[in-house]
């Protein structure tokens, strides 16, 4: 246990430099992206303001008001988030491969620790839930930091309500925020399931060789089966089942899926991998 | 202190000749202390263990002496020094004789040469110093 | 004690370990001799539970290597296994932090010894003082067997010097050694015991003071009759 923390540690310190940059470029576009549109609605509603002589109440009647929206639907806020997941979904694998393929082979050292081998795949995978976690909750703080910068440029009578949630074009806030404890706890439970999967593909394929790519796309197939055989089996039989039981199945295959995954996973460590 | 091993001979004999030779010059005095296995190993560049083993056979021909856990030490054996000193010769005598057996030199003739070389060697040496 | 015991390994098609035995005692010396290629690396990583084996059996003290062997057991490869971006104190840490078995006086005294400086980043050093620092890190853990894969190859030879003057000192003593090398001239003299390998099998184990002693042949040529056999 204390070797698990001591290697999340060592692993988020790992990545801590690249972070910082993905943190740094995220504050940095959104911020200014926020003052940009704001300035931007800004100038062009008093110019025509201006030119039709109208008044805030008459432009609002026209034009309609800003919506927050406006500013989330944009690239400066949108890329840098893309660009983040983008970098994660890579990390997810590179967290592996840079511990065979560096330069140093480091993946010798990790594998003689006097600890569970299965010790750096649990620190690998928090360190990647740590990371997604951190991300969103920097962009909770900057939607909030956001609106402070939209509100010193454009006048509250010439914006309209925002909630994150009611936020029409962007249904993936729900995904990233969800609003009660449980949903929470699903998504990123669903999002450990899939990294855990993913890692003992990794595994397989460094076990297996050439002939491991096969496997691990047969093993992550399989999962996905595995997973969503209560989705399919709700689509046949429509109305058949309760919510309750229809949560349970998917309950009992993710357990079964990353439960799977992990004794997969510990096995090869022990018994199969190769350095 | 190193020696051109052999690969030939057992590492520890050499050692242990390494030794004799030393002894046979003056370099060590009787009861004189000599290196700890461990500082030998380094200075000869040799294993430890096949220190360890020149020291065993070195004790068990009464060469060297260990009380307790103090240093080894030379003899004070005058007896075992001096057949030291007497081997060695005989070994270079020995080898040395068959090689002009060989070439089937007359003893005289021989002698003669060798005292010549010998004295002429120990007069350079005198010189240069 | 260290046995390796009918130990067979396949690579695909190719056996690269062929019905492998040998045994390395502790407070010994032995040297894993043969080409490259022959497995002798292969070896070293199944002993450390670093590649699978297909049959036979290897133990240590007559236990199977598990995560508490690796207290007393180390490999040190033929390339560092540090991240390039630490210096040699962060190193350190680092050893200190997993291993109960990390000796920092020895680190310290290791370290002086070959002159580095522990503020250095280790992708900054030279070829042989990578080596050296791969070499301290390993021998700086308490532990009774080290494996070494080619410790003199591919660095300068005063850094090989330095490096075979650990072999003779207080740092490997009473503890157990297998060393792997291509080129066992130099080295001749360090060494208690020969494996030598061809092709993944063991094709003799030998006492090199005993064969010097009974039959007056260097390690070189014995290797002389068993390869050109």
């Amino acid at each position: 246990m204390k070797n698990y923390l001591k290697l999340v540690n060592f692993e988020v310190n790992r990545f801590f430099k690249l972070y910082l940059i993905l943190i740094g470029l995220t504050m940095l576009s959104q911020l200014i992206g926020a003052g940009i549109i704001s300035q931007t609605y800004m100038k062009n509603a008093k110019q025509l303001m201006a030119e039709n002589q109208l008044s805030m109440n008459q432009y609002v009647e026209q034009y309609g008001t800003f919506s927050f929206d406006r500013f989330t639907d944009s690239e400066w806020f949108l890329l840098p988030i893309f660009f983040c997941i983008a970098m994660l979904m890579i990390y997810v694998f590179f967290i592996w491969y840079r511990d065979w393929f560096g330069k140093n082979t480091f993946i010798y050292r990790l594998f003689m620790l006097p600890t569970e081998r299965i010790a750096i795949y649990f620190a690998k995978l928090t360190t990647i839930m740590l990371l997604v976690l951190g991300l969103i909750a920097l962009q909770i703080l900057l939607i909030l930091m956001e609106k402070q910068i939209v509100n010193k440029i454009i006048p509250i009578d010439l914006q309209s309500n925002f909630s994150i949630y009611a936020s029409s074009t962007l249904n993936m806030w729900r995904w990233l925020y969800p609003t009660s404890f449980t949903e929470f706890i699903l998504v990123y439970a669903l999002g450990l399931l899939f990294v855990a999967v993913i890692f003992t593909a990794i595994l397989i394929e460094r076990s297996y060789g050439l002939k491991g790519i096969f496997y691990a796309i047969f093993y992550g197939l399989l999962s996905l089966g595995v997973f969503f055989a209560p989705i399919l089996l709700v689509n046949v039989y429509t109305n058949y089942f309760y919510p309750l039981e229809i949560f349970l199945m998917v309950l009992v295959t993710s357990m079964i899926v990353l439960g799977s995954a992990i004794w997969i996973a510990n096995h090869l460590l022990k018994y199969k991998i190769r350095v | 202190m190193t020696i051109n091993f052999n690969n030939r001979d057992p590492v520890y004999v050499q050692v242990i000749r390494h030794l004799k030779e030393q002894i046979a010059k003056g370099f060590y005095e009787p009861g004189q202390e000599i290196p700890s296995r461990r500082e030998l190993a380094n200075q000869l560049k040799i294993n430890p263990n096949t220190a360890q083993r020149a020291y065993k056979e070195m004790e068990e021909q009464g060469l060297i002496f260990t009380e307790g856990n103090m240093p080894s030490c030379i003899t004070k054996d005058e007896a075992v020094l001096k057949n030291v000193r007497e081997e060695l010769i005989i070994e270079a005598v020995d080898l040395f004789l068959g090689s002009i057996k060989s070439i089937d030199v007359p003893l005289a003739e021989v002698l003669e040469l060798v005292k010549k070389k010998h004295d002429a060697e120990s007069g350079e040496a005198e010189e240069s110093k | 004690m260290i046995e390796v015991k009918n130990v067979n390994k396949k690579y695909g098609r190719k056996q690269v370990l062929k019905d492998i035995s040998f045994t390395a005692e502790k407070g010994e010396i032995t040297c894993l001799i043969g080409i490259n290629g022959v497995g002798k690396t292969t070896i070293m990583k199944a002993i450390m539970a670093l590649t699978p084996i297909n049959s036979g059996e290897i133990l240590m003290d007559g236990e199977k290597i598990t995560k508490k062997s690796f207290e007393k057991i180390t490999f040190i490869p033929d390339t560092i296994t540090m991240l390039p971006q630490m210096k040699i104190n962060e190193a350190f840490a680092f050893m200190a932090d997993f291993y109960k078995s990390w000796n920092p006086q020895r680190a310290e005294e290791l370290l002086q010894f070959f002159k580095l400086d522990p503020n250095e980043r280790i992708a900054n050093l030279s070829k042989g003082n990578t080596a050296k620092v791969n070499m301290l890190l390993g021998l700086s853990l308490d532990v009774d067997y080290l494996l070494m894969d080619e410790p003199f190859s591919g660095i300068d030879i005063f850094s090989r010097e330095q490096i075979a003057e650990v072999f003779t000192s207080h740092l490997i003593e009473e503890r157990g050694v297998i060393i792997t090398t291509h080129e066992i001239s130099d080295i001749e003299h360090l060494i208690d015991k020969a494996v030598l390998m061809d092709d993944g099998a063991v094709l003799r184990e030998f006492s090199v003071e005993e064969v010097r002693e009974n039959e007056g042949k260097s390690v070189v040529d014995v290797m002389r009759e068993v390869y050109r056999a």
